[in-house]
């Protein structure tokens, strides 16, 4: 069924852009200052107040790092935790990435936040801080449980590491855990199209070739790391959005960006340890840290049980003293970031003292663009929704579809539609809805120009 | 017989007189009897018209009260019921709210687990 297109309200969207306020080094009389300003909230506010009432200085985002890092001697922390405010049209997707997070790190250390349609204005964490995982620092480590890998480069003192946010295996066909290495790599893989994964597609309409060449249809992206664990690969991804969830069938996804720069530091033969760790401890300058992510089978405590008597170990042989209470709160909170635990160390909330302010960049790398509204186009119509929140996120939610359908939201008399396109023809209007209906079950009209 | 007769009708005219006297007297006192009895009488029917009065007026007071009682009884219970009914209405705005709540919670759910589904391969 189709209809004429008829709207007049075309929704303007302008990139905000922020003034980089270029202040002064970060100095210990900040810090003071900062510490004595909190010191007043403690005990008595949760983190969201701490958050709100930090009176940060802000910096530009360059002076942060958030892939690459040296690891001094005996230290296990690498990073910080960092702050942003949130501006009009902002996902926590696109701020992931371009801070180097996956989904899943920014959602749960920003739990109250809608993932979709944030609240412009407010502030959330950045946690860019991690405990290395508890092995052997050598060649492409990844830690499944942080949906974080660690490319170790050197053998000196300090050691280099990079950094970056991966997708994994589903529950269904999990990545599993063990000691591989790299036995070759290619730029523009072709995707052979595994026999369950084809019956797969084949059942709900979407029949694939045996082959996917090189190009946008390609879930391998545009490079690939081969393990020697047969049908399993570090590869690229045209879902970015996928980052930091257990959406692949076994294999490990990456950034674009970040899987580029492994292929291009990662030699054949690498080794390659994948790892289960969603208890991490570690310390820094004399400090000690407890990262805790949401483990996958919350009855399964085997890892808890090893984290604890690490912790007593630490007590008994270190001499740090513990904060038990605030042990049990990491644990419970699970926010996936490193957090002190040794009493004496800074009181703030979960670690947020230690965060600085970061002034929101121009652009959000790999934001996806939206192109103007055309009266001469094809558009599909997604939804008729009554709450525009609603809407917006469902809009969000095709924008990030991968390869991108743009979508926007249209509203009048109260009532907000979700338009994906515009299409130069009725075949990419027909795909389009091809595909909202088989990935997100979405039955849309096609309008005509 | 002369002498007694004199004796007796002296006698006689002297209890008559003395007896005149004596009725006499007798009148004033039982009249002043009569004045002070009918004196306390009057205080007494008056004392009786006050108390009654009193107690008129107390039972009319208590009728009052009563009647108030019952009002203030009467405007308590509509009360009450005005207060059970809005109570009755923001428990169901309350349960309304819970249940859109739980609704959206749903649908956000639906909409991100739709979402997760589509990033597989």
């Amino acid at each position: 069924m189709v209809f004429n297109f008829s709207s007049t309200n075309i929704a303007a969207h302008m990139t905000l852009r922020r003034i980089v306020d270029r202040s002064p080094s970060f100095n210990r009389l900040h810090l003071i200052v900062l510490l004595i300003f909190i010191l007043s909230f403690h005990g008595c506010t949760g983190i969201r107040e701490v958050i709100d009432n930090l009176p940060l200085q802000r910096y530009q985002v360059e002076m942060i790092e958030k892939n690459d890092f040296l690891i001094e001697k005996d230290d296990d922390v690498i990073g910080r935790v960092a702050i942003i405010r949130i501006e009009k049209d902002d996902t926590l997707p696109d701020i992931a990435r371009h801070f180097g997070l996956g989904i899943n790190t920014i959602s749960a250390a920003n739990p109250d936040i809608d993932i979709w349609v944030p609240e412009a204005g407010e502030r959330i964490l950045l946690p860019m801080s991690f405990i290395l995982p508890d092995t052997h620092r050598e060649g492409i480590v990844i830690n499944l449980a942080a949906m974080r890998l660690f490319a170790f480069y050197g053998n000196g003192d300090p050691l280099a590491v990079s950094t970056y946010p991966v997708g994994i295996g589903t529950a269904e066909r999990p990545t599993p855990t063990g000691q591989m290495h790299v036995t070759h790599k290619k730029s523009r893989p072709t995707w052979y199209v595994p026999a369950s994964i084809a019956e797969e597609h084949r059942q709900k309409g979407d029949p694939l070739p045996p082959e996917v060449p090189p190009g946008p249809l390609n879930p391998l992206g545009e490079h690939a790391l081969y393990l020697n664990k047969p049908a399993y690969l570090i590869h690229g991804t045209n879902k970015p959005a996928s980052i930091g969830l257990r959406a692949t069938n076994g294999c490990i996804r990456l950034y674009p960006e970040d899987v580029k720069r492994l292929f291009e530091n990662s030699p054949v033969e690498s080794p390659v340890n994948i790892v289960y760790q969603p208890y991490l401890v570690g310390q820094r300058d004399g400090i000690v840290y407890m990262e805790v992510h949401k483990p996958f089978d919350a009855s399964d405590t085997t890892e808890l049980k090893k984290a604890y008597t690490t912790l007593r170990n630490i007590e008994e042989n270190s001499g740090y003293t513990l904060d038990w209470p605030k042990v049990e709160a990491v644990v419970a909170e699970a926010r996936g970031f490193p957090v002190p635990i040794s009493e004496g160390s800074n009181p703030g909330v979960n670690g947020v003292l230690e965060a600085i302010e970061l002034a929101h960049p121009g652009n959000l790398y790999g934001q996806p663009e939206i192109p103007e509204l055309e009266t001469d186009a094809w558009y599909v119509l997604a939804a008729i929704l009554d709450d525009k929140v609603d809407a917006k996120r469902l809009a969000a939610i095709i924008n990030h579809q991968g390869p991108q359908i743009p979508a926007r939201v249209v509203s009048r008399g109260g009532r907000h539609r979700v338009l994906a396109g515009p299409f130069n023809t009725r075949s990419a209007a027909d795909d389009a809805a091809k595909r909202l209906r088989i990935d997100l079950e979405i039955d849309g009209l096609l309008i005509e120009p | 017989m002369k002498k007694c007769l004199l004796l007796v009708s002296t006698m006689l005219v002297l209890a008559i007189a003395l007896g005149g006297c004596a009725t006499r007297r007798d009148l004033e006192e039982v009249q002043a009897r009569e004045k002070a009895i009918s004196a306390k009488a009057d205080q007494a029917a008056q004392d009786a018209q006050d108390a009654k009065a009193a107690a008129d007026e107390a039972v009319l007071k208590a009728n009052e009260a009563a009647a108030r009682a019952e009002e203030a009884a009467k405007n308590a219970e509509e009360r009450e019921k005005i207060a059970a009914e809005k109570e009755r209405i923001a428990e169901e705005k309350l349960r309304l709210a819970e249940e859109k709540l739980k609704l959206a919670e749903e649908k956000a759910e639906l909409v991100e687990a739709a979402f997760k589904k589509s990033m597989k391969k």
